[in-house]
């Protein structure tokens, strides 16, 4: 396993500890543990100095990195959604790549392609901007449907096959996708299989009345016009510890019960009255993983039904459909979600 | 006035068929009538409008209001018209203020509003009675004809109207289209404050123009319901066919005379010879008696025919009766009054069967009513269940809280009754237990206590921020820390520290007291 160096965050955070693989004494185990959630508590302080007032939206951020999972954030223009993204690139020391969707681009543009080179007469293989580590797909719905399904295969399996050889993303490999929920002319929603491959979909809200004005206050006082600053921004993790993270965010405990409320909750769905289609399995997972990776950032040992329950909006809700009915009344899946939640019976021992 | 000389077929009519003949003959003379018109109409309009120019509002009700008086010539060339050759355009006009002359302030004023105005008009124009008599003449006429008179003016309201409307719309859409595509109204509005009077004034003509066609079909029709109502009330149709008969048979008539005079001579000597025979033919004479066939038999065969059909129908009906229905029936007494009285009862007692048949069938409804509710809530349970549960409002006393909460047995009688006692005495040999009894009670605390709404589906950590609603630090802190060490022990598998019982245990003393009520 890795170790963070420590000249990348020589401050105050005990993260700059290294971080020795799991194979130790149970103390030991539990020391890298408080490590590892320092050294997520300390990004989330970070991320919030970017992007003010969308506490929740950085920490599903971060619960979707330590679980390795996909993002597709949705808002409406100018809530920061690409700010955010930004900022994680800037805290996170590995690759980052941005491809910025039109309704022109090519599925070859994404994924690379092979060029013929004149001097060697042969065939060169050329990557696209996917091969990196955090990706950034910007307003993603405003590509056809063919560009979209090139992020299929990297999504799910973490590799691209190119000219009939299957290539290997370097890992840890993130998606952050972006889309506006307001704009339908122009756009191409999302086909299920690539929603479902995005293990949060995260919805920005407008801040509060007293973050806004502070971050009003901050962001006039820079003599950039309109964009806030991220340059200021440290480098708290490379790569290599990102993977480390998400290990120990693996194997935190769970209990049986715990396991069995996620279960019982992705079930629920398919056999609940006001949603015409069921997450699937692939949402249990995400609700387990997302679980683990929260009582990470929480700084717990374990895993409590909390944080099972906190990540389920964000795992469900693009993963089902509602009821026409409904959707004529006007109800919003989440509120359906909701419901829902209430009313499947959390464990108890 | 000479009936005979009539232009159109005197006869009754019904008084739409009178209406149908007014239209006719207004379309007869229409030329007349609207050259007429118009002469008379728009000159006063025009100048009106000069008049009033800067209020086209009241320019135009100052010419509604003079209605009346331009239906006066279109009457007069009518009345003219129907027994003799219709007057010249210049003739009608000099006749003008002849016309005018009577009762003119009285159409303008208390008569401006009838309803009947087009049938009043001939009495008050044509028939030149003053006083008590005119209005006993209005009163005998408008007796059976005001409702077709009302009706007539009403259609015409509204057949201006829609011609009103109808001649501005065709004037918007003649407009074209580069002209004004849509309208701003707004600014149509703002502009009407300022010079658009030449538009009231035109809109008023639009008015003004339709009327030509109308009125003098209106003032038709009228004069055709007046007609109608004298033809029926002074037989105008029957002394149309005396005067016929007059013409036809003036020469005939002195020896048709004649020969009925004489006639009637004659007669008186007949009756006593038809009084001697009719006393031979009578029935019971005896030689009429004495024949084979007696008139006795003949008078029974004749009944006998008389009953059986074709003359009479007979038929037969078999039912079912209750018993006790011919046992009154045969106990009945002859007596009339009786016999009406126990009809009366038999009566009664079919209602009451009839009753209970009622109360049978309303049975069986209210049971299908109630069969049809239950099945659909059956059928929507589930959505009854989703959805009502999040209208409902939110009952501040939860009466009957739960006894098992989330696989915990929460119910009060349930707890030993000195829970701190009991987890010490636990904690020794499971603590796990000790600690699970206690976080026990805390729930069943604040279910029963504290009426905390909680439901399976809460988790511990939203337990944790109903209880921080309460702004008591002491609980606050006290089920923070007991929620923490639980949470150890059933997800995380790992024993709070020995210290940790002492501790919770005071604490739980503290918060709730033995004494304190459940």
């Amino acid at each position: 396993m890795s170790d963070i160096s420590p000249d990348t965050h020589s401050d105050e955070t005990a993260a700059a500890e290294p971080l020795t693989p799991a194979p130790a004494p149970v103390s030991n185990a539990a020391q890298q543990r408080q490590r590892a959630s320092q050294l997520a508590q300390a990004l989330r302080v970070e991320l919030g100095k970017a992007l003010i007032g969308q506490q929740a939206v950085i920490d599903d951020v971060l619960t979707a990195l330590l679980a390795g999972g996909h993002v597709l954030i949705e808002g409406v223009p100018g809530l920061g959604k690409t700010l955010l993204v930004r900022a994680l690139a800037r805290c996170f020391g590995g690759e980052f790549a941005r491809i910025q969707f039109t309704p022109d681009l090519m599925p070859s543009d994404v994924t690379g392609h092979a060029v013929y080179d004149l001097q060697s007469e042969q065939f060169k293989l050329r990557k696209g901007p996917v091969f990196t580590n955090l990706l950034l797909a910007d307003e993603i719905n405003r590509a056809p449907a063919k560009t979209q399904a090139a992020l299929l295969e990297v999504m799910q399996e973490r590799q691209v096959t190119l000219e009939g050889r299957a290539l290997a993303v370097p890992l840890p490999f993130m998606v952050l996708a972006t889309q506006n929920p307001i704009e339908q002319e122009g756009t191409y929603p999302l086909p299920e299989a690539e929603l479902d491959r995005f293990m949060l979909k995260l919805r920005m809200e407008y801040p509060q009345q007293d973050e806004e004005l502070n971050m009003v206050r901050q962001v006039t006082r820079s003599p950039r016009a309109d964009m806030l600053e991220v340059s200021p921004l440290r480098t708290l993790l490379q790569a290599k510890d990102v993977a480390a993270l998400q290990k120990i965010a693996a194997d935190l405990p769970i209990d049986e019960q715990v396991l069995d409320y996620a279960v019982r909750l992705a079930r629920a769905t398919r056999s609940w009255p006001g949603l015409a289609i069921g997450a699937g399995p692939r949402a249990s997972i995400a609700l387990v993983r997302g679980a683990r990776a929260r009582a990470l950032l929480r700084g717990g040992d374990f895993v409590v039904p909390d944080d099972v329950k906190g990540c389920a909006l964000a795992v469900l809700r693009h993963r089902v459909r509602l009821a026409p009915e409904l959707d004529i009344e006007g109800l919003a899946v989440d509120q359906v979600l909701r419901q829902l939640l209430d009313q499947v019976p959390a464990p108890r021992l | 006035m000479r009936l005979t000389d009539a232009s159109v077929a005197i006869r009754p009519r019904t008084a739409w068929e009178a209406l149908d003949l007014g239209v006719l003959l207004a379309r007869r003379h229409a030329g007349l009538l609207i050259a007429s018109w118009a002469l008379l109409s728009l000159p006063v309009f025009a100048l009106l409008c000069l008049l009033l120019w800067d209020h086209p509002g009241w320019a135009l009700f100052a010419f509604w209001w003079l209605k009346p008086a331009f239906e006066r010539l279109p009457l007069y060339i009518l009345s003219r018209s129907l027994f003799a050759e219709p007057p010249t355009l210049g003739q009608a006009m000099r006749a003008l203020p002849g016309v005018l002359r009577p009762q003119l302030l009285a159409s303008l004023t208390w008569r401006r509003l009838s309803l009947t105005r087009s049938f009043d008009l001939p009495v008050l124009q044509l028939e030149g009675l003053s006083g008590q008599a005119r209005a006993q003449r209005l009163v005998v006429l408008g007796q059976r004809e005001t409702r077709f008179a009302t009706w007539l003016t009403v259609v015409g309201v509204h057949v201006e109207m829609a011609l009103w409307l109808g001649l501005g719309s065709l004037f918007y859409m003649l407009l074209p289209a580069q002209l004004e595509l849509d309208w701003n109204w707004q600014r149509l509005l703002e502009a009407a404050e300022g010079d658009w009077l030449w538009l009231e004034h035109l809109s008023n003509l639009v008015y003004v123009l339709p009327l030509m066609l109308w009125e003098p079909v209106y003032v038709a029709c009228g004069f055709t319901l007046y007609l109608n109502r004298r033809t029926a009330l002074e037989a105008w149709d029957i002394e149309l066919v005396f005067r016929r008969l007059r013409q036809r048979l003036t020469g005939s008539a002195y020896a048709l005379l004649l020969g009925l005079g004489l006639s009637l001579t004659l007669l008186p000597m007949a009756p006593p010879a038809l009084a001697e025979s009719s006393e031979v033919i009578a029935p019971e004479a005896p030689r009429l008696l004495k024949q084979p066939l007696t008139s006795e038999a003949s008078r029974q065969s004749i009944e006998a025919l008389l009953d059986a059909p074709p003359f009479e129908h007979r038929e037969t009906l078999t039912r079912w009766r209750l018993g006790d229905d011919q046992e009154q029936a045969s106990e009945s007494d002859p007596e009339t009054a009786k016999n009406w009285l126990e009809r009366l009862l038999q009566l009664r007692d079919g209602w009451q069967h009839l009753g209970t048949l009622a109360l049978i069938f309303e049975a069986l409804l209210w049971a299908a009513v109630l069969a049809l509710i239950g099945l659909l809530l059956w059928r929507y349970r589930q959505w009854l269940h989703l959805f009502a549960s999040r209208l409902r409002p939110p009952s501040p006393v939860r009466r009957d809280a739960p006894t098992q909460l989330f696989g915990l047995d929460v119910a009060p009688e349930r707890l030993p009754d000195d829970i701190a006692a009991e987890a010490e005495r636990l904690w020794r040999e499971q603590p796990r237990a000790a600690l699970g009894l206690l976080y026990r009670a805390l729930l069943s605390r604040l279910l029963h206590q504290h009426h905390l709404p909680l439901t399976s589906a809460h988790t511990e950590g939203e337990v944790l921020e109903q209880v921080a609603q309460f702004k008591r630090d002491d609980l606050n802190a006290f089920s923070q820390i007991l929620t923490r060490h639980w949470q150890a022990a059933a997800y995380g598998n790992r024993l709070p520290p020995q210290n940790a019982c002492a501790d919770l245990c005071a604490g739980w003393r503290q918060l709730f007291p033995a004494g304190a009520a459940r």
